[in-house]
């Protein structure tokens, strides 16, 4: 069961656990507040905050972890998309292999904006976002008359299709195989220069002002995303992924939530990719390519799809796993110099699909699903009469 | 004259890109339609083919990947390419034996989703496997000069060009793959359609409940339809290998067009893989000689219009549908 469907429990949790001992009485309180909005963001915002620190700056954390800043960002922006992502398929139960056309095709709107138009970093995630809100109708519109395994195959088939159109009838706009180069970001708000680092200890913690940029985007999609999954409009969705046909009967109109849910998890997506041109100041013709699509996949189903932070930690194993443990020269034991495995870093991509295949196979709820049944059995020892 | 002969090599250069489509998709729409079962490891099979069949044909250096660093420096039992048509889809036929025992038959029961992501993590691993082994590298595999050379005997050359009529010179080779996947296809549908065997798949493609309630133990011929299937993506490996690039991710590439040729066509039929495959060699041969550009858009545009339209396929029946 992931966390979600647990907190509407948690929210009106028997008042009578209240006067239990003392012990599982402080358990039961954070039990209740756990599932409030206000402290999902309020932790949500604590992690951005100290998050780069601990993973770039911070002693013993930061060199056993080899994090650096730009990696925290990017975790960040492939979170964003996660979130999103995982509203279609782990709340609404549709699996789309073309979510890369809302990414690359935000990435490619907000390049070419601030290319022809204006490079303010607000205008780029905003045109970026409309574009991708706009194709993600359209997409939507046509892919989700067909269910199950040929929606998979019609979103594939439509990003393939941009992919394709991007490399080369529509290169004039987006200069093809190269990639979108040359993507001039100005200032935020016209004064605040993203590259540079926060004075203070904002910067201690934060360092770029981009990284407080893309935080605070971040929290916010949280927000959102957490207020719409508890509203009885997620609930629906969650109708929807359990039963369509009884949701229809019920009289939902399902196809216009589906669709809707399609168009959300597509704004999400365009956000994120906006958000990416931001941070490299290019676009690889790469983001398009349905690879693309299986990446955020993979992220969201081996970090926990069906759960608003499972995703976000998929992200970041798998970002992890792609950009530091692939450079890793060899696997020793722990403070030995022992070699395990030589060239470890070389396997990466194949570690990952092997952890990937085990995760769907013996447990489909994630890694975050697994830390969510350590948690249950903690609780049910600490609060035993919950 | 020059249209005329414009018209009949889009033909057939269409029917050759074709036939490389029919074999995936012929495969995979047996799976889906009588297992139910999507597998997007049908790519990596194509890439276990191609890669067996330049093994057994040829004798390559290496320069590259883990093979090569582990003192390999050639590879490949030169036993020419007839020896590798034979070898490799007997090969194929076994590793989808095992697919289906070990890794299909655990998830018939459960959701479509599971079955996508289980296959397409499984070919990610295959093709990164591969990828480690041989490196990222193309390697070469060239078109086979002739087959059936033993000792004295020559053999029948199979490359350069052969005089046509109207056209004039084509490739010969091409004129082979479009008569080996006619072959082999006609095969497995006179298999299925007038065969004991045809007979029990057909019915478990209805209805598998009733047919186990009449005493027919159905995971034989399932096991067999899904060696078949790999036997044929093998195929398609061993005589597209030549025609195309061999590298480790040729697998995961072939799969989106495979898969649209099958639901273009109609899944679980045939006659609609050979159909929806003939559909997107022509397009794409059409639009490589008219409007280069968008040779590839067009395929997944004519994709969309046809989903869209006939949503079965152009011949899929409705009720076998998933």
């Amino acid at each position: 069961m992931s966390e979600e469907d647990a907190n509407p429990n948690a929210k009106d949790a028997n008042p009578s656990s209240s006067e239990a001992l003392v012990g599982s009485d402080l358990f039961g309180r954070w039990e209740q507040l756990r599932g409030r909005e206000g402290t999902v963001v309020g932790l949500t915002a604590i992690f951005v905050a100290v998050f780069p620190w601990l993973f770039a700056r911070a002693p013993v954390v930061s060199d056993f972890l080899q994090g650096y800043q730009s990696l925290a960002t990017l975790i960040l922006i492939w979170g964003i998309f996660a979130i999103g992502f995982d509203l279609l398929l782990g709340y609404t139960g549709l699996l789309s292999f073309g979510h890369a056309a809302f990414w690359g095709g935000a990435a490619y709107a907000s390049g070419i904006v601030a290319k022809n138009i204006s490079g303010d970093p607000i205008v780029m995630v905003v045109s970026g976002t409309l574009f991708a809100i706009l194709l993600a109708w359209l997409l939507g519109f046509l892919s989700l008359r067909r269910g199950g395994i040929y929606f998979s195959i019609l979103t594939l088939a439509f990003a393939q299709m941009m992919y394709f159109m991007a490399a080369s009838p529509l290169a004039f706009l987006t200069n093809g195989e190269n990639g979108l180069t040359g993507v001039d970001v100005g200032n935020l708000f016209g004064v605040i220069h993203l590259e540079a680092d926060i004075p203070s200890i904002g910067g201690m913690l934060l360092g770029t002002w981009l990284y407080a940029f893309v935080g605070f985007i971040f929290v916010a999609a949280v927000a959102v995303a957490y207020r719409i999954l508890n509203s009885p409009y997620g609930m629906v969705f969650r109708a929807i992924r359990e039963n369509e046909q009884r949701a229809e009967f019920v009289g939902l109109n399902v196809w216009r939530y589906k669709l809707m849910a399609f168009i959300i998890s597509g704004a999400f997506a365009g956000i994120a990719g906006s958000l990416f041109t931001i941070h490299g100041a290019y676009v690889p013709l790469q983001s398009l390519f349905w690879t693309e699509s299986g990446d955020i996949v993979v992220m969201t189903v081996l970090g926990g799809a069906g759960s608003m932070f499972g995703p976000v930690l998929g992200v970041g194993v798998y970002l992890y796993i792609e950009n530091i443990v692939s450079t890793v020269q060899a696997l020793t034991i722990p403070f030995t110099d022992i070699v395990l495995i030589k060239d470890f870093g070389f396997y990466w991509h194949l570690l990952l699909g092997i952890v990937f295949v085990a995760v769907v196979w013996v447990v489909p709820d994630g890694l975050w699903g697994i830390i969510g049944r350590v948690r249950t059995f903690v609780s049910d020892r600490m609060g035993g009469e919950r | 004259m020059s249209i005329l002969s414009d018209i009949i090599l889009i033909l057939l250069n269409g029917l050759q890109q074709g036939a490389i489509y029919v074999l995936l998709a012929v495969g995979l729409s047996i799976i889906l339609g009588t297992l139910k079962f999507v597998n997007f490891a049908h790519g990596a099979l194509y890439l276990i083919g191609t890669y067996a069949g330049v093994f057994i044909a040829l004798n390559i250096s290496l320069s590259n990947g883990k093979l090569f660093e582990w003192g390999f420096t050639t590879f490949g039992l030169d036993l020419g390419f007839f020896a590798a048509l034979v070898l490799v889809p007997i090969l194929v036929f076994v590793v989808g034996l095992l697919m289906e025992r070990f890794v299909a038959r655990p998830f018939y029961d459960r959701p479509d989703t599971d079955q996508i992501l289980v296959t397409f993590g499984l070919a990610i691993v295959v093709q990164e496997l591969f990828r480690i082994l041989f490196g990222s590298n193309s390697l070469p595999f060239d078109q086979p000069e002739t087959i059936l050379s033993f000792g004295s005997f020559a053999g029948i050359p199979v490359s350069g060009p052969v005089a046509l009529p109207i056209v004039g010179n084509f490739p010969q080779w091409r004129l082979y793959v479009i008569g080996i996947t006619a072959v082999l296809v006609a095969l497995v549908y006179i298999m299925v359609e007038y065969t004991d065997f045809g007979l029990v798949v057909r019915a478990g493609t209805r209805d598998a409940e009733m047919v186990r309630l009449l005493g027919i133990k159905i995971t034989r011929p399932y096991i067999v339809v899904f060696g078949i299937g790999a036997a044929l993506a093998g195929v398609a490996g061993v005589v597209g290998g030549p025609l195309n690039v061999v590298n480790p991710t040729i697998g995961t590439n072939i799969l989106v067009p495979a898969f649209l040729t099958v639901v273009i066509g109609g899944v679980g039929s045939i006659a609609g893989a050979v159909v929806g495959g003939i559909v997107f060699g022509l397009t794409t041969a059409a639009l490589v000689s008219l409007a280069p550009a968008w040779s590839q858009v067009g395929l997944y545009a004519i994709a969309a219009i046809v989903l869209l339209t006939r949503p079965q396929g152009i011949l899929g029946d409705e009720e076998v549908a998933p």
